[in-house]
C-alpha cells in the first residue's frame, strides 16, 4: 500500500463522487452502530435505576415470616396458626452460627405522626439497633438507633424521608424536637433519606423507626413477632442456610418441617440473582439487535461495493495494465470500504454519544434522584471504532477480490 | 533483438476452442516504428496483448531484452508493463474522474514516485505535446486528439523501451489520425522509442517503417516501408 496523500485524495474522491449512494449505505452502518451503543447505555442505565430501587439493602439477606400450616403433623391439622417469638432470634443466632445478624421487626401501621399542626400518616418500625445491618439507613440528620436506646428503651425516633419533609415544611435539622406518633411523644434523633424501594414492612420512607422494646410496650405486642431478618456471614448463601433455618423453626414450633408455606422465607439473594440473570438476558438482546443492525449495514457496504467495482471495471482495467499489481487495487478498495464504514460509523458512535447525555440530564434532572449513568465508557466507544475497522476490511474482501480478478485485458474490451 | 517470439500459439477455450495464434515468429529491434496489419479476428489484438503482458500465451517463447516472459507472477507482470511498456488504446482509456495530469501521473504513482516529483514530471510530458494548458482539464473536456495525446504523454512518463498502439487512431478523424500518427513516427525518430502499432487502416500502417501482416494468426509477408509506399490509396493522407 502506498501511503500518499493522493491516496486519500483517491478514496475522498470516489466516495464523493456518488454522495447518495454512500450517504445511503452509510445510513445502514451509521444506524447499526448508534444502535448498538444507545441500547448498551440505555441498558446500563436502565440497570442502575433499578439498582437504585435496592440501594442500602444487604444482598444476602433473608427474611423469615411465620404463616399458616398446610400440613397435618404429629396429630395437628393443617391450617393451623403459630408465632415467631423472641426466643427464636435467640436460638437462630446460636445455632446457626453462618449467620451474622438475626434481628426481629414489630411494625404498626397507619400511625398519625403529628409536630405542632403538622401532621402525617406513617408506620412504626420496632427494630433493634442491629437492623441497620439489614436495610442501610442513609441518614441526613443525626443518628440511628443505638444499642443503648434499646437497652433503656427510650422514647426517640428516626424518622424517614417523607414524614420529615410533612411534619418538617420549613426543613432544618429536626434532632432533639418531640414528635407525636400514635399515642406517645418521641425524641427525633435521626432522618433517614435512604431512597431504597425495597421495603420491609413498609419503606423507608414512611417510617418512623422506634427501639423494639418500646413499641412492644407502647403497643402491647407480647411475645410474638412478624418477621425475623438475616443475613448471612460474608461467603456464606444465604440459601444454604435456608433448609437448616426451616428445620430449627419447624421442631420448636410442631410443625411438619416438610412444610415450606408454614415458614415464609423471603431471600434477596435469589431476587437479585434473577435480576441479574434479567440484565444478563437483556444484553444478550441489546448485543443480539445491536450487532445485527451493524452487520445489514455492512452487508449494504459491501454490495454496494461490489456494483461499484462492477461498474470500474474499465478503471481498474486501465489501472492494471499501466502497472498496478493486484494488491494495489485490493489496498485501494478495501481502504474505500474501512473509510465508508468508519466515516459512517464515527458519526454513529458521536450521535449516539450526544443522545446518551441527554437522556442522562433528563433523567438525572429528577428531583431527589441518585444519579444515573447512561453514557458509554470511552473504551466501549474505541471498541466499537475497532470493530467498524474490521467489518470494514470484510465488507471489502468480496468487492475487492473480485476487483483483483479484474484482468487489464477487459480494460480495452469495454469499449 | 529487442523483442523476440518464438512459435507462439494461443487458443482461447470459451465453449469453442478458438486457436487465435497459430505459432507466431516475430523479431523486433530497438528503435523501430513497426505496425501491426490485419482484418479483425486475424489475431492481431491478441498478439499485441501477449506482447504487452496483458494476456498470457499457450506455448513458445517471448523475450523482451533478452529476459523470457513466461509464468510471470501478476506483481512482475505489473512491474513490467509499468517499466518497459507504454500502452496507447483506441478508446483512449483515460480515467474519468481525473485531470489530464492526474492521468499522466499515474504510472508513477504505482511506482512510488513521490508526489512532486511526479507532478513535475507529468508536467514536462504535457507541455513536449503541448497540452500544458490543458493539464488541470477532465477528459470530457478535450477533444479525441487532445485525449489522446494525454493518453501518449501516459504512456512515454515511464520512459518505457516499447510503446504499444492499439489501433491508436481508432476513434480519431483524419486529420487528427494523421498528427497522431506524425507525432508517435516523431517520437521513434527523435527519442528512439520501439513503436508498436495494430491497425487495420492501410493508411495509418503506412505511416510506420515496416508493416506486419497478419492473416488467421499466422504472419503473412513482412514488409519494408521506409519509404512509405505502401498504402494503396496513395502516400498523401491517412484514408479513413
Amino acid at each position: 500500500m502506498r501511503l500518499d496523500v493522493d491516496t486519500y485524495r483517491e478514496i475522498a474522491d470516489s466516495l464523493v463522487r456518488n454522495k447518495s449512494r454512500s450517504l445511503l449505505t452509510g445510513f445502514g452502518v451509521f444506524w447499526g452502530i448508534f444502535m448498538l451503543l444507545f441500547l448498551l447505555g440505555g441498558g446500563q442505565g436502565l440497570k442502575q435505576l433499578i439498582t437504585a430501587n435496592f440501594e442500602g439493602f444487604a444482598t444476602n439477606t433473608a427474611i423469615i415470616v411465620a404463616d399458616r400450616t398446610t400440613k397435618p403433623w404429629k396429630g395437628m391439622k393443617e391450617g393451623r396458626n403459630w408465632y415467631m417469638t423472641y426466643t427464636d432470634v435467640e436460638r437462630l443466632k446460636s445455632m446457626v452460627p453462618e449467620l451474622e445478624t438475626v434481628t426481629p421487626v414489630v411494625s404498626h401501621w397507619g400511625q398519625e405522626v403529628v409536630n405542632g399542626t403538622n401532621t402525617v400518616n406513617g408506620n412504626i418500625k420496632g427494630v433493634y439497633a442491629d437492623y441497620c445491618m439489614i436495610e442501610e439507613p442513609r441518614l441526613k440528620y443525626g443518628r440511628y438507633i443505638n444499642e443503648a436506646d434499646v437497652a433503656q428503651e427510650r422514647k426517640v425516633c428516626v424518622i424517614g424521608k417523607r414524614i420529615y419533609t410533612s411534619i418538617f415544611p420549613d426543613g432544618g435539622d429536626p434532632c432533639g424536637s418531640m414528635i407525636k406518633v400514635g399515642p406517645v411523644f418521641y425524641q427525633v434523633i435521626g432522618v433517614d433519606y435512604s431512597s431504597g424501594n425495597i421495603s420491609i414492612n413498609g419503606s423507608a420512607d414512611e417510617s418512623v423507626v422506634i427501639p423494639l422494646p418500646v413499641v412492644q410496650k407502647v403497643y402491647h405486642d407480647g411475645d410474638n413477632i412478624e418477621l425475623i431478618c438475616v443475613t448471612g456471614r460474608s461467603g456464606i448463601k444465604i440459601s444454604s442456610l435456608e433448609d437448616r433455618i426451616r428445620q430449627i423453626m419447624a421442631r420448636k414450633h410442631n410443625y411438619d418441617p416438610t412444610d415450606k408455606d408454614a415458614l415464609f422465607v423471603m431471600n434477596t439473594e435469589q431476587i437479585f440473582s434473577i435480576m441479574d440473570n434479567l440484565f444478563t438476558g437483556l444484553n444478550f438482546l441489546i448485543l443480539l439487535v445491536g450487532l445485527g443492525t451493524i452487520l445489514a449495514g455492512v452487508i449494504g457496504v459491501s454490495n454496494i461495493m461490489m456494483v461499484t467495482v462492477k461498474e470500474r471495471t474499465t478503471e481498474i482495467g486501465i489501472r492494471r495494465a499501466i502497472g498496478a499489481t493486484p494488491r494495489d487495487i485490493l489496498s485501494q478498495i478495501i481502504m474505500e470500504s474501512i473509510s465508508l464504514t468508519l466515516v459512517a460509523g464515527s458519526f454513529g458512535i458521536v450521535f449516539a454519544v450526544l443522545l446518551l447525555n441527554l437522556l442522562e440530564t433528563i433523567v438525572n434532572a429528577r428531583p431527589d434522584a441518585s444519579p444515573v449513568d447512561f453514557q458509554v465508557s470511552f473504551w466501549t466507544a474505541v471498541i466499537a471504532a475497532l470493530l467498524l475497522t474490521v467489518l470494514g476490511v470484510i465488507a471489502g474482501m468480496a468487492p475487492a477480490s473480485r476487483a483483483m480478478s479484474i484482468k487489464p485485458v477487459d480494460a480495452m474490451r469495454d469499449e | 533483438m529487442l523483442i523476440e517470439l518464438k512459435d507462439v500459439n494461443k487458443t482461447y477455450n470459451n465453449g469453442q476452442p478458438l486457436h487465435v495464434l497459430k505459432g507466431i515468429n516475430l523479431g523486433i529491434d530497438s528503435g523501430e516504428f513497426v505496425s501491426i496489419m490485419g482484418a479483425s479476428g486475424s489475431g492481431k489484438s491478441t498478439l499485441l496483448n501477449i506482447i504487452g503482458i496483458l494476456d498470457n500465451y499457450d506455448t513458445g517463447e517471448y523475450y523482451i531484452d533478452g529476459r523470457l516472459i513466461k509464468n510471470l507472477t501478476e506483481k512482475q507482470a505489473a512491474d513490467y508493463r509499468n517499466r518497459m511498456i507504454g500502452f496507447i488504446f483506441q478508446s483512449f482509456n483515460l480515467i474519468s474522474f481525473k485531470t489530464a495530469v492526474e492521468n499522466v501521473e499515474l504510472p508513477l504513482f504505482y511506482q512510488g514516485v513521490s508526489r512532486h516529483k511526479r507532478h513535475e514530471m507529468a508536467m514536462q510530458f504535457l507541455d513536449r505535446l503541448g497540452l500544458a494548458d490543458w493539464a488541470g482539464h477532465y477528459p470530457n473536456e478535450m477533444s479525441g486528439g487532445q485525449k489522446q495525446r494525454v493518453a501518449i504523454a501516459r504512456a512515454l512518463i515511464t520512459q518505457p523501451k516499447i510503446i504499444l498502439a492499439d489501433e491508436p487512431t481508432g476513434a480519431l478523424d483524419s486529420k487528427t489520425s494523421e498528427e497522431v500518427m506524425q507525432l508517435l513516427g516523431q517520437l521513434n525518430k527523435e527519442d528512439g522509442v520501439t513503436i508498436i502499432v495494430v491497425t487495420h487502416e492501410s493508411g495509418v500502417a503506412n505511416c510506420t517503417d515496416k508493416i506486419v501482416h497478419i492473416k488467421d494468426g499466422i504472419i503473412g509477408n513482412i514488409e519494408d516501408n521506409r519509404e512509405h509506399r505502401a498504402s494503396v490509396f496513395g502516400t498523401s493522407t491517412i484514408m479513413k
